[in-house]
């Protein structure tokens, strides 16, 4: 879901773009301030921030980057496509951290006895195997570009509408300046530069949701206003899910509250709380969040599926804040005011989502694949330079891609396969989640069980969404491909640990 | 804080956990079921009310139950 909400706002004036340019170099700021904080040229140092962040900085910077642009334009888009549904959005946000208790005790208790830097240093650690360790940091690695590359694209949407420009020249503009602080920064200050403008960052979207809940009373009326007018012109988007789209509610839970645990930055992010204390109380507060931002994009959402229905027939459902906005725009120049905060909240929770994948990209890149296959002894140092190239490398190709997609407007297989990325981050779950907890639990299944979960799930891809057959029973059925493919995983992985442990224990 | 005697394995909190997300999920609604509260539907209000429940659950697990043997000396 890529935003197009700003295409239709109207552009902004020169002091809101002096406040927006002031905001993004107050980034650039604190990735100075961060590379002057930096204790030591090592890679935990640059990529984990050393000994680690304290309770406010671990609980802003988790939150800055789960909850990326997506959740606020993305979610009221979907709310406004399908009603009071979309309240399954709440629940998977929730359930990312119940899936938390399953392994951040232990995990975190590991990370800091061994000083690791990346999911795959457990995976290291715990089975010592190398083909594991390779598919693993594969399937980080192509989640996260695809990941990646979807915030890039945000950006450039984001800043669309806002300058006169032609919207295809602002796109690429966007993409390029936005992209070259964040280099900047994240260069410069690693963990600790990207952890700390999460602070400003998730600060200004924790403000923006606010505001968009004063906005959505404020300008449309009563909760009782809405729910009457919807259910009388579109009551199926009052009512409770059934059938398909109350196991479509389940799957979204088990996909995203499992396979959203898994992302690279935020099992990094475990890694980087300084005490259990502060990873605990961190996580404690994370969980009431879904209720003060994905239940107000919902509510965003079914307000305009209300109201602005006549508005937004036929124009891109993302755009439902859009229309949102310029309303509040026309009215006042408070109102010019409240839209410049929610963009500047907009742009800071694509940006923190985007430097922290692009900072564990860069991790997993140059630790795992770079010292773990081709050259093992190279110094810390250098390691962390070439962090910095890759880092480098990896920017200026995906802002180069996202750029041409846009102008081109080709869709590329290989993207659209990577928008599984749940359903793949979802095979590293018995490898994590069952594997700290069992001994028993053996590499060579985990590694099949992996290996054959990830090729069951993509091969959905190529799998008819209609006509007959077993695959396409499945693809219809409400559930993602990814749990059906996760199934298979656990049972490979499962009976396969004790298979060889009864080998063993009778020999 | 820290409780020596419970891990997060626990049956007895996926058992909560259970509950809980079973009442958050609309699949024993109505579909006609048009009555509201406070201007939102019940099925609704329900449903936010359980995932209020399962965050506080979640929090209370974290703050006070978490497992005395992960508990760094540093903390």
């Amino acid at each position: 879901m890529i935003l197009a909400a700003a295409a239709d706002v109207i552009p902004f004036g020169p002091w809101a773009m002096v406040f927006i340019a002031l905001y993004l170099l107050s980034m650039v700021l604190i990735g100075w301030l961060g590379m002057r904080a930096r204790q030591e040229n090592t890679l935990r140092d640059h990529f984990i921030g050393g000994s680690g962040v304290g309770f406010f900085v671990l609980l802003l910077t988790l939150f800055a980057t789960q909850y990326s642009g997506n959740t606020i334009l993305g979610f009221s888009g979907k709310a406004y496509r399908i009603g009071f549904a979309w309240l399954t959005c709440v629940h998977f946000m929730t359930a990312i951290i119940v899936t938390y208790l399953l392994f951040a005790p232990k995990l975190f208790k590991l990370a800091k006895q061994h000083a690791f830097v990346t999911p795959t240093d457990y995976l290291q650690h715990r089975f010592n195997h190398r083909g594991l360790n390779l598919l693993a940091t594969l399937i980080m690695v192509a989640s996260l570009s695809n990941f990646f590359l979807a915030q890039l694209t945000a950006m450039g949407r984001a800043v669309e509408g806002l300058t006169t420009l032609h919207p295809e020249t602002a796109f690429a503009w966007g993409v390029v300046i936005l992209a070259a602080i964040m280099l900047v920064y994240e260069t410069m200050g690693g963990f600790r530069a990207v952890a700390w403008t999460d602070v400003i960052q998730g600060g200004v979207l924790a403000l923006g949701f606010a505001v968009l809940l004063v906005l959505i009373f404020k300008e449309y009326g009563s909760m009782e206003e809405t729910t009457r007018r919807l259910l009388q012109s579109a009551p199926e988007k009052v009512r409770p899910p059934k059938g398909i789209e109350l196991r479509n509610w389940i799957s979204y839970i088990f996909l995203l509250g499992v396979g959203a645990a898994l992302y690279p930055q935020a099992i990094q992010r475990i890694y980087a709380a300084r005490s259990a204390a502060t990873l605990r109380k961190s996580m404690a507060v994370m969980a009431f969040m879904p209720l003060g931002t994905a239940l107000i994009a919902v509510l965003v959402g079914v307000t305009a599926a209300a109201h602005l229905s006549s508005e937004l027939q036929g124009a891109s459902t993302d755009a439902v804040l859009g229309v949102m906005l310029r309303h509040v725009q026309e009215q006042s120049l408070f109102g010019h005011a409240v839209v410049v905060v929610v963009f500047a909240a907009v742009l800071g929770a694509i940006m923190s989502t985007a430097d922290s994948a692009l900072l564990s990209i860069s991790s997993m890149v140059t630790k795992d694949l770079y010292a773990g296959f081709v050259n093992p002894t190279m110094e810390q140092g250098a390691l962390t330079r070439l962090g910095k190239w890759i880092s480098t490398v990896f920017m200026v190709t995906l802002a180069a891609l996202a750029v041409w997609l846009n102008n081109s407007g080709t869709k590329l297989t290989l993207v659209e396969l990577l928008e599984m990325k749940f359903d793949m981050l979802l095979q590293l779950a018995p490898a994590f989640m069952i594997a700290i907890h069992w001994k028993g639990m053996r590499s060579g299944p985990v590694f099949a069980g992996m290996l054959v979960g990830l090729v069951f799930a993509l091969s959905f891809f190529w799998v008819p969404a209609q006509g007959g057959g077993f695959m396409t029973a499945l693809k219809t059925s409400g559930f993602h491909p990814g749990l059906y493919a996760l199934l298979l995983n656990i049972v490979i992985g499962v009976a396969g640990s004790w298979i060889e442990n009864a080998r063993r224990s009778s020999t | 804080m820290t409780d020596p005697g419970r891990n997060y394995l626990s049956w007895k909190i996926w058992a909560v956990y259970a509950a809980l997300f079973g009442i958050s999920i609309p699949w024993y609604w109505p579909v006609e079921d048009a009555r509201t509260l406070g201007g939102f539907p019940l099925w609704v209000v329900v449903s936010i009310l359980g995932s209020a429940a399962i965050s506080v659950f979640t929090a209370w697990l974290f703050l006070r139950c978490w497992p005395a043997d992960e508990e760094d000396e540093a903390a």
